[in-house]
C-alpha cells in the first residue's frame, strides 16, 4: 500500500525517551511532501538527530524508543522494524559525522551501499557510473582508502553510498558539519540535483540555517524537543524571528525562541 | 652441516605447526572484527567440533559424510549463538559480550562431553606423524607428513577465506560491519546475517584445527587450552588483522619449537607451553597494537 497521500513521511506528536528515563523529544510533528526537500533546523541538543533516528529506527541501537505518537512512512507505520527493513522500504539515513568505512576504498564504500539490493556485477557497474555522474570528484579517488580522504569527500562518499541503496527518501544528518563554505555549497548542489533528477524526497537536519533554507522547500525549527515554528523556506528566510535567532541579524538580549515567545506573550498581556 | 640441517628441521616443523595456530587465530579475528569481542568460546568450539566429528565416525559415518555433518552442526551452533546469545545482547557493552562468550564456552564443553563422553579418543586421518621419504632424499630434512598436511590445509583455508572477504558481497558486508557496525546497518547491511557468517566460518576453522591437533595428541579436553595459544598469536599479530593472525601464528610456531629445542634443557624442558606468552608480554610492552594491528585512521 504505497501511500496515496501527498506526504511520503508523516510524523505526529512523537515523544522519544533514551534508556526509558531521558526524554529527548517531547512533541514533534512534521510532514515531508513527496519529492520535496524539508529542513529540520535547530541548535545542538535540539533533537534533530533523535528525530531522524526515530524515523530510520537507528534509535534502538542507542537504547532509545518512541514512546508516544506515530511515524508513517510511505503508507507503512514505523514501529519495530530494523534499519535493514527500512532500507528495503527505500528509507536511508546518512548518519551525522559521515561514518565512512575508513579501511575500505572509496569505491568499496559506495558499492557497500547497494548491499541490500543484491545486484549483479554489471548492474553494480552501471549504478556506479550513474553515481559518479553526480559525484565527479569521487571518480578520481575511487581506489583511495576512504579514511584518508578529505572531510568533503567523506561526506560525498556517505551520500553516494546511501544513494546506491536506491532510496525513495533520504535522511541527511548535518551534511555541512565541519566543512568549508564552498564545499558545503558543492554538497548542497549535489543534494538538490539528486532530489530533482532522482526524485528522492529529503529530510535534512542542519545547524547551518541559511544554506539549508536556501536549498529546501519547507522548514521546521525545533528547540529542546519541541517544534517551535514551521513554514515554507522562503517564509522562514524572511521571518524576523528566524533572521534574528538563526541568521545572526540580532536584537539584544533574546537568545532563543522561548524568550521571543515569552516577550511576545508579555506584550500581548500588556 | 648437520647442525644447520637440524636447525632448519626445527624451524620448518615449527612453521608448519604454526599454521594451525594461524588458523585458530583467524577464527578469533573474524569474530573480533565483526563484533569487537574476544571469543573465549573458540577453544571450546575446537573441542566440540572435533569430538562431534569423531563421534559421528564412531556411529559408522564415512569420513566425508561425518565431515559434512559436523560442518552443518557448526553452522547450527553459529546460528544458535547468534539467535540465543548475541541477538538478545545486541547494543550491550563489549564486556557483556565477552562474559557471554566465556559462558558459551562452558556450555559447549558441557554439551560435547554430555553427548560423547569424556574419554580421550583417537583420530586416525590416515596420515602418519612420520617423515616423508622424498623430502629426506632431496633435501636431507625430516619433515612430518602430518605437519606438512596441516600446513597445506591451513594455507588453503586461509587463502579461501581471504578471497571470500575480498571479492564477495558477503565479504564486503563483513568488512563494512567490522569497520563501523552502525554505518553498515544504516545502509541496510543486516548485522545478524553477517554474525551468522562469521560464527559459521569460525566453527569450520575450529573443526579443521581440532582434527589436525586431535590426530596428533588425541581428541581430548586439553584441546581447549591449546586453542587459547591463539591469544599470544593475536597479541603479536594484532587482533583485527587477518595477515597478522597468519604471520603471528608462524612466529609463535617457529619460536616455541626453536626455544624448546635450544633453551628447553636449561629450564628442564616443556617451555613450549609458556614461551609464547613471554614473547607476547614483550609485544604488549613495546608494540601493543601488534605487528599488523590496524592503526586507527583518524583525521586531525
Amino acid at each position: 500500500m504505497t501511500g496515496n497521500s501527498d506526504n511520503i513521511l508523516e510524523i505526529s506528536s512523537i515523544e522519544v525517551m533514551y534508556d526509558s528515563v531521558i526524554s529527548a523529544l517531547h512533541d514533534v510533528s512534521l510532514n515531508v511532501p513527496r519529492g520535496k526537500i524539508v529542513a529540520l533546523l535547530g541548535g545542538n541538543g535540539a533533537g534533530k538527530s533523535t528525530t531522524l533516528k526515530s524515523i530510520s529506527t537507528m534509535l534502538a541501537a542507542e537504547r532509545g524508543k518512541v514512546t508516544k505518537g506515530s511515524i508513517v512512512y510511505d503508507g507503512t507505520e514505523v514501529k519495530n522494524q530494523s534499519p535493514y527493513e527500512m532500507v528495503a522500504l527505500g528509507m536511508v539515513q546518512v548518519l551525522e559525522g559521515r561514518r565512512c568505512f575508513g579501511h575500505l576504498t572509496v569505491e568499496e564504500n559506495i558499492i557497500a551501499g547497494a548491499y541490500s539490493r543484491k545486484l549483479s556485477k554489471s548492474q553494480i557497474k552501471n549504478e556506479l557510473e550513474k553515481i559518479y555522474g553526480y559525484f565527479n570528484r569521487l571518480r578520481d579517488r575511487r581506489k583511495s582508502q576512504a579514511g584518508f580522504t578529505s572531510g568533503g569527500e567523506q561526506q560525498m562518499i556517505a551520500v553516494a553510498r546511501a544513494m546506491m541503496a536506491k532510496p525513495k527518501m533520504l535522511l541527511l544528518d548535518e551534511p555541512s558539519m565541519g566543512l568549508a563554505p564552498q564545499l558545503v555549497a558543492e554538497i548542497f548542489n549535489i543534494v538538490k540535483e539528486l532530489n530533482e533528477k532522482e526524485g528522492v524526497s529529503i529530510l535534512l537536519a542542519e545547524q547551518n540555517t541559511n544554506v539549508a533554507l536556501r536549498n529546501a522547500d519547507y522548514g521546521y525549527i525545533i528547540e529542546t524537543g519541541h517544534v517551535m515554528l514551521h513554514g515554507s523556506a522562503d517564509k522562514l528566510l524572511n521571518d524576523e524571528k528566524v533572521k534574528e535567532l538563526y541568521l545572526g541579524i540580532s536584537k539584544e538580549g533574546r537568545k532563543n525562541f522561548r524568550d521571543v515567545l515569552r516577550e511576545e506573550g508579555t506584550k500581548k498581556l500588556a | 652441516m648437520t647442525e644447520v640441517l637440524f636447525f632448519i628441521e626445527v624451524v620448518v616443523a615449527g612453521l608448519l605447526a604454526g599454521t594451525m595456530y594461524s588458523l585458530v587465530a583467524l577464527g578469533f579475528v573474524l569474530i573480533y572484527k565483526a563484533s569487537s569481542t574476544f571469543n573465549f568460546a573458540q577453544g571450546a568450539m575446537v573441542f566440540f567440533a572435533v569430538l562431534a566429528f569423531v563421534g559421528f565416525m564412531e556411529l559408522g559415518l564415512s569420513f566425508p559424510v561425518a565431515f559434512v555433518v559436523t560442518v552443518l552442526l557448526m553452522v547450527l551452533v553459529g546460528l544458535c549463538t547468534e539467535r540465543l546469545v548475541l541477538n538478545p545482547l545486541m547494543n550491550q557493552s563489549e564486556d557483556t559480550l565477552l562474559m557471554a562468550t566465556i559462558g558459551l564456552g562452558f556450555v559447549l564443553e558441557g554439551l560435547a562431553q554430555a553427548a560423547w563422553g569424556v574419554e580421550v579418543r583417537r583420530l586416525d586421518l590416515g596420515i602418519g606423524d612420520f617423515p616423508i621419504e622424498w623430502i629426506i632424499d632431496v633435501f636431507g630434512l625430516f619433515v612430518s607428513a602430518l605437519d606438512l598436511t596441516a600446513g597445506i590445509v591451513a594455507a588453503v583455508l586461509i587463502i579461501g577465506l581471504a578471497l571470500l572477504f575480498k571479492y564477495t558481497r558477503m565479504g564486503l558486508g563483513l568488512r563494512a560491519v567490522a569497520d563501523d557496525p552502525g554505518a553498515a546497518s544504516s545502509i541496510g547491511i543486516p548485522l545478524k546475517n553477517i554474525m551468522l557468517l562469521v560464527w559459521s566460518a569460525a566453527g569450520v576453522v575450529a573443526l579443521v584445527a581440532g582434527m589436525m591437533w586431535g590426530a596428533r595428541a588425541g581428541v581430548q579436553f586439553a584441546l581447549v587450552d591449546l586453542a587459547l595459544k591463539a591469544l599470544p598469536v593475536l597479541i603479536i599479530g594484532g587482533f583485527s588483522s587477518i595477515p597478522g593472525a597468519i604471520v603471528g601464528g608462524l612466529i609463535i610456531g617457529a619460536t616455541e619449537k626453536v626455544l624448546e629445542v635450544y633453551l628447553g634443557p636449561f629450564f628442564g624442558g616443556a617451555i613450549e607451553g609458556w614461551a609464547p606468552y613471554v614473547l607476547a608480554i614483550f609485544f604488549l610492552l613495546y608494540r601493543p597494537e601488534g605487528l599488523f594491528g590496524e592503526k586507527i585512521i583518524r583525521r586531525v
